[in-house]
């Protein structure tokens, strides 16, 4: 290794190290803020370590914001649009991309007009027809009207439109079936568009609020972002706690990032170089 | 900063939505409190105890503690009626929630409401008993109330709602900046050109390190202003006579109001916070750290601001509290916080229980100890006189500025302040109307003008969706 090529891996790592810092310093903060004493973390300069951690801002926050229920809520809600997500996108995906059927380009474009469409627009008739089938205040009512999105078909048809045509035929030679190829072949091989698609509809389950705060009736069935807002305080001595409870309730994201990593960054950089 | 803007417009776009559903599952024109609402007292009597009722609030953790805690004196003290407490997070989520219930028919039998943006769409959703109704029913005497904060829950005559929580925003200052630059730290400024020249010595003497004054964009600052001159906000009495069909504050007062503000940032006297998020707390934090030097406040924030200079973090501080500026001093503030709404789509009996519970917290014991527990004003004459409130004025002498703002100044429909039907659409146009001024480069006639367009937009389209 030339002295040349150690100077610069030296600096790219010291710029990388640089933007790491930058971008887990929030992270730290929020952590340091809980485990200080409420009126400590107003304190100029800023304490950046907590020399009396409180503990129990944790277990405070744990009980004030019902988060034991909240997130038990949360995960299932959550695991349920997850788990319809990624089967109604991967199908559809599919028949978008190797099947032939009348209308499919416009059937396509339809999915995709459907990007168009905020969630806010489809609120209200959601709601009645939620109440209608008689699911308000169930997991159902949560997770339902959630279980298929346009963007995951579109996301997973460009993935397989990658899977070379000649392996479907080949595959169909083989005696293959449609269901067959597409959890044997085609899936695994697009391994990365189904990673991103996991962590996104996670994300997007996990983080709503308006919807679960309307389409349930007490604490019962409320998910873990309503916890949150609960906790929000106007005594500045138990501030602390409102920090607890976000580390807390960002837990099950970080584990979820720490799985999938691996297809992330594979579904990131695909595509990227020739291989 | 991608995330807010969208929720915010995630927000708006709910609230349209709702209000769309809203109309089509039976908000119509028929103004509700003209007709003649029945309050059935006698169903409690003959109904199988205890009626459990369902009463919807939003208040956060601390006033929460306080809630439960005389909500379950009133449980316990009595057999006749159970209250159940479900918190549903803030004003405006509470308000979507009841709107979404009024389709599903998931609603409570009494809901706490912001009173300055709910009490028109309450009206609206004719879901609602009047208080007025019950206070007849039951001989109920408001004598002992504050007069301003009961007036400000009437409509065309008639009482909506009962009175709970007030609050109303107050003027504070660093006592030891106003003396370290000369001014004389018990006599706060009243008018505009007093602030503007303390802020002056203020910056000449160099003793603050930003600017003088720290100023929220919030849209209330003009309701405010106009309220302390006695100026309408909308028309037919301030929406109260009738319902409001334009602004009416595109007026000379209004024109110096802005003009005033933007005076203020132009010439470095006051530097611009935002009324929401996180930055809510920058203008006390900025007088904290010797930034800043004076700012208004919601009188809700002293509780936080005494428990955090007790902390003894900032020596350079000793809090000055004294009532709302505005541009001639003198006047009244208009009254702000949250009121309780009984739901005419509960049972008889449980109508009946919702009234006796919003009596109870109408107590004057109970508003002692709500006020001594969440900073809020009682509103009793009575209460003030209880040791709870006593303590809480000698320990935050500020409290008191905001009471006295309440029992004094005229009572007008100028100070009982706008009743709007998509009040926080009127807000959303306000708050934009001073950022372009602030950091478009708007001239203030030009921002106050466009923005009481936009505003007649909005009320417009809101009384031609319901079909008033």
């Amino acid at each position: 290794m030339s002295a040349d090529r150690a100077v610069r891996l030296t600096l790219r790592y010291l710029v990388l190290t640089l933007l790491a810092l930058i971008v887990l310093f929030p992270i730290y903060v929020t952590v340091v803020n809980s485990l200080l004493p409420g009126a400590d973390i107003t304190a100029r300069p800023p304490k950046l370590f907590p020399s009396n951690p409180q503990w129990h801002a944790y277990a405070d926050a744990w009980s004030d914001g019902h988060l034991g229920t909240y997130l038990k809520n949360s995960v299932i809600v959550t695991a349920f649009i997850m788990a319809g997500q990624l089967l109604f996108s991967i199908l559809a995906g599919y028949a978008f991309a190797f099947l032939e059927f009348p209308f499919k380009r416009t059937l396509f474009v339809v999915f995709l007009a459907t990007l168009m469409v905020p969630l806010e627009v489809t609120f209200v008739a959601n709601l009645t027809t939620v109440t209608d089938l008689g699911l308000y205040d169930t997991y159902a009512g949560l997770a339902i009207p959630f279980l298929a999105t346009g963007f995951g078909a579109f996301l997973m048809r460009q993935a397989f439109l990658q899977v070379p045509r000649d392996l479907h035929d080949a595959a169909r030679l083989d005696g293959y079936g449609h269901l067959r190829f597409l959890s044997r072949v085609a899936v695994p091989l697009a391994r990365p568009a189904v990673g991103a698609l996991a962590v996104f509809s996670f994300l997007s389950a996990w983080s709503q609020y308006l919807w679960p705060l309307v389409v349930t009736k007490d604490d019962r069935l409320r998910t873990v972002q309503i916890g949150l807002k609960q906790l929000r305080n106007t005594n500045i001595d138990h501030v602390n706690v409102t920090f607890a409870g976000v580390v807390i309730a960002a837990l099950p994201l970080v584990v979820l990032l720490l799985i999938f990593q691996k297809q992330l960054v594979r579904g990131l950089s695909a595509g990227a170089v020739k291989g | 900063m991608n995330a807010p803007r969208r929720s915010r417009f995630g927000a708006t776009v709910v609230a349209v939505a709702l209000l769309a559903g809203a109309a089509l599952v039976g908000i119509d024109a028929a103004p509700a409190a003209a007709k003649v609402a029945k309050c059935p007292l006698g169903a409690l009597a003959q109904a199988k105890k205890p009626v459990e009722i369902t009463f919807w609030h939003s208040m956060p953790a601390a006033n929460e503690e306080t809630l439960k805690r005389v909500t379950d004196q009133f449980n316990s003290s009595q057999s006749a009626v159970k209250v159940t407490l479900v918190n549903q997070i803030t004003y405006e989520d509470t308000l979507t929630k009841y709107r979404a219930g009024l389709g599903t028919g998931d609603l409570p039998d009494l809901v706490q409401m912001a009173t300055t943006t709910a009490l028109q769409q309450m009206v609206d959703t004719q879901s609602i008993v009047p208080a007025a109704a019950c206070a007849k029913a039951d001989n109920y005497n408001f004598s002992d109330h504050l007069t301003r904060v009961v007036d400000n829950l009437k409509l065309g005559g008639t009482l909506i709602a009962m009175p709970f929580n007030v609050s109303n925003p107050v003027f504070l200052y660093n006592k030891k900046a106003f003396a370290a630059a000369g001014l004389d730290p018990d006599k706060p400024p009243a008018t505009f050109a007093e602030v503007k020249a303390a802020a002056q010595r203020l910056r000449d003497t160099h003793v603050v390190a930003k600017a003088p004054f720290g100023l929220k964009s919030a849209p209330s600052n003009l309701e405010q202003w106009l309220a302390k001159d006695g100026q309408l906000f909308v028309n037919n009495s301030n929406g109260r006579a009738k319902r409001a069909t334009k602004v009416v504050f595109d007026t000379a007062t209004g024109r110096k109001i802005f003009s005033w503000m933007a005076d203020m940032v132009r010439s470095n006297l006051a530097i611009v916070n935002s009324d929401q998020g996180a930055s809510v707390y920058d203008n006390l934090f900025g007088i904290g750290n010797g930034n800043l030097a004076m700012t208004l406040d919601t009188s809700a924030t002293l509780g936080t601001i005494t428990q955090v200079l007790a902390s003894g973090q900032y020596p350079n501080v000793e809090l000055g509290v004294g009532p709302m500026f505005s541009l001639r001093g003198g006047g009244g503030t208009a009254v702000g916080g949250g009121a309780l709404f009984i739901s005419n789509k509960s049972s008889p009996a449980k109508q009946a229980a919702a009234w006796r519970y919003a009596k109870f917290l109408n107590e004057p014991e109970t508003q002692a100890e709500w006020a001594a527990g969440t900073g809020y004003i009682p509103i009793r004459k009575s209460a003030t006189k209880l040791p709870a409130v006593q303590d809480l004025w000698a320990r935050v002498p500020g409290y008191k500025v905001a009471y006295d703002q309440v029992v004094g100044g005229p009572n007008t429909p100028a100070t009982a302040g706008a009743v709007i039907g998509d009040y926080f659409g009127v807000r959303e146009v306000m708050r934009n109307a001073e950022q372009s001024m602030f950091t478009g480069g708007a001239s203030p006639a030009k921002a106050l003008a466009t923005a009481a367009k936009e505003a007649n937009r909005v009320i417009a389209e809101y009384n031609k969706r319901i079909g008033a």
